[in-house]
């Protein structure tokens, strides 16, 4: 503002020449910062529980960590990996909302020909049987959607084994 | 615990929302035993892990009888993996995603594959004694048929590389006479191959791989057929079109006629006929030099052949 009425005064001398500046407010912005942030859990106070797989970010694959979803699909010459890797992001919402609060860390999918065997870590949040229910149902409606043999292997852990504290 | 209390009978009366037909006290009594029956489910601590029960010699293709991911609670191995942390060790293998991550063998132990060895005999049918070597068996079965079943992880078994069928063959089992060989080597082209003297025909034109088998089979008796025709046509053949070098009626031949007999009418000798020098022993040699240069191609033994042959015959004694 200032600026401006300066120029503004400065251009009603008529002997002075100037430059004709262009009438705009300064803004100050500081240089983008390109950071990625994919999968990555960013440090904190030192407070916060991390499991082995949150604690690594994604460069670390084929480096300290294995392969979520393991299939075919990625090899060379091989078909149909998109429709591998949609199927896997269903079942992985599918197991996030039907066992609410009790998935302890990722499911790993494994794909043996036709069949799909979900190894699932669970929490002991739920009784037994209520369990036994939900991987039924859970086994029957995957097997019925994606006709093919689906079967749950799942282990029940007190807590999610904590790798280090962020 | 109070408040777990009042939760269960929450849901106990979700439950049974709409009561059977009995008396109240009897319903209220039926509720709270199931009630407790619960509590103490929840409350009584977990069984140990199977691992401390184990004997040291058991069976282990029981404990693994198929692929299964790793179970901690299941293998009596003090395994780790991970990466350790700072100052630390690898993660144990309670909770261990990674052990569970991988691909295991647990039940491919040596006496399970002995058992699958065992299993399988029965359906084995022993090597025919007659073919014990690769002669016999190109002998009997001359026309090899190389077909490629592919497998995959996934929904579908279909595979469009499945269909694609090879035909291989060694021309010297088939009963081919000169004109026949030389005429389907011309008809195939690059699919011969003359260091190994195979012919090989792939097929994928067709869908399925039983149509690509019969096509294929369908090329290799039309070609053996195809060969052994004579067309009219074949007898315009000319010397760009010959295989081989073939000496007779070549400029070679004409070329070294004329200079003998040239030199012959220049010692004044009688008539020679042309069929006495061709058969003569130095135009012989000189022939079988050419025809072996030709062919073959420039190598030191046939580069020296054919000096002496030409020596011979020019009769120069001299030179070295």
């Amino acid at each position: 503002m200032a600026a401006a009425m300066a120029v503004r005064a400065l251009r009603a001398l008529p002997h002075i020449r100037i430059p004709a500046l262009p009438a705009s407010c300064s803004l100050h912005t500081t240089p983008p910062r390109l950071k990625t942030r994919a999968a990555r859990v960013r440090v904190g106070k030192g407070d916060k529980a991390v499991t082995y797989e949150k604690a690594h970010p994604p460069h670390y694959i084929a480096h300290r960590k294995g392969w979520l979803s393991l299939h075919t699909g990625n090899l060379d010459g091989e078909r149909c990996a998109a429709q591998r890797a949609v199927e896997d992001s269903f079942v992985r919402r599918f197991l996030h909302g039907t066992f609410p609060g009790c998935l302890a860390d990722e499911a790993v999918l494994k794909r043996r020909s036709n069949s799909l065997l979900v190894c699932l870590l669970l929490l002991r949040r739920l009784p037994p049987s209520k369990l036994c229910f939900l991987l039924g149902y859970a086994e029957t409606l995957l097997s019925h959607l994606y006709k093919c043999p689906v079967r749950i292997e799942a282990q029940t852990v007190p807590d999610a084994a904590v790798y280090k504290y962020l | 615990m109070q408040l777990l209390f009042q939760r269960w009978r929450q849901q106990v009366a979700a439950y049974f929302s709409t009561p059977a037909a009995s008396s109240r006290e009897a319903q209220q009594r039926e509720v709270s035993t199931r009630r407790r029956g619960r509590m103490s489910q929840l409350i009584r601590s977990h069984i140990p892990p199977r691992t401390e029960r184990m004997a040291v010699d058991q069976d282990w293709s029981s404990v693994y009888p198929t692929a299964a991911a790793f179970k901690p609670a299941s293998v009596p191995l003090p395994i780790r993996m991970g990466y350790p942390v700072k100052g630390g060790v690898p993660p144990p293998k309670e909770g261990n995603l990674e052990l569970i991550k991988i691909p295991n063998f647990l039940h491919l132990t040596p006496p399970a594959i002995k058992k699958h060895c065992a299993a399988l005999r029965d359906f084995c049918t022993e090597w025919p004694s007659a073919l014990d070597g690769d002669e016999k068996c190109e002998q009997h079965f001359p026309v090899e048929i190389e077909t490629v079943d592919y497998v995959s992880a996934g929904t579908s078994i279909r595979n469009p590389k499945a269909r694609i069928v090879t035909l291989r063959v060694k021309l010297s089992n088939l009963n081919l006479d000169d004109h026949a060989k030389k005429k389907l080597i011309k008809l195939v082209g690059k699919r011969y191959c003359k260091d190994t003297d195979v012919l090989t025909i792939i097929t994928d034109r067709c869908p399925l791989r039983r149509q690509n088998y019969d096509y294929g089979i369908h090329l290799l008796t039309v070609l053996y057929h195809e060969s052994w025709k004579t067309e009219a046509w074949e007898s315009e053949k000319t010397e760009e079109d010959m295989e081989e070098y073939i000496w007779e009626n070549s400029s070679s031949q004409k070329n070294a006629l004329d200079t003998l007999l040239q030199i012959k009418a220049t010692e004044n000798v009688s008539n020679v006929t042309k069929e006495e020098l061709l058969a003569s022993e130095v135009v012989r040699n000189y022939r079988n030099s050419v025809i072996a240069l030709k062919n073959e191609g420039e190598t030191e033994s046939n580069m020296s052949q054919y000096k002496e042959s030409v020596k011979k015959l020019l009769n120069i004694q001299a030179l070295p």
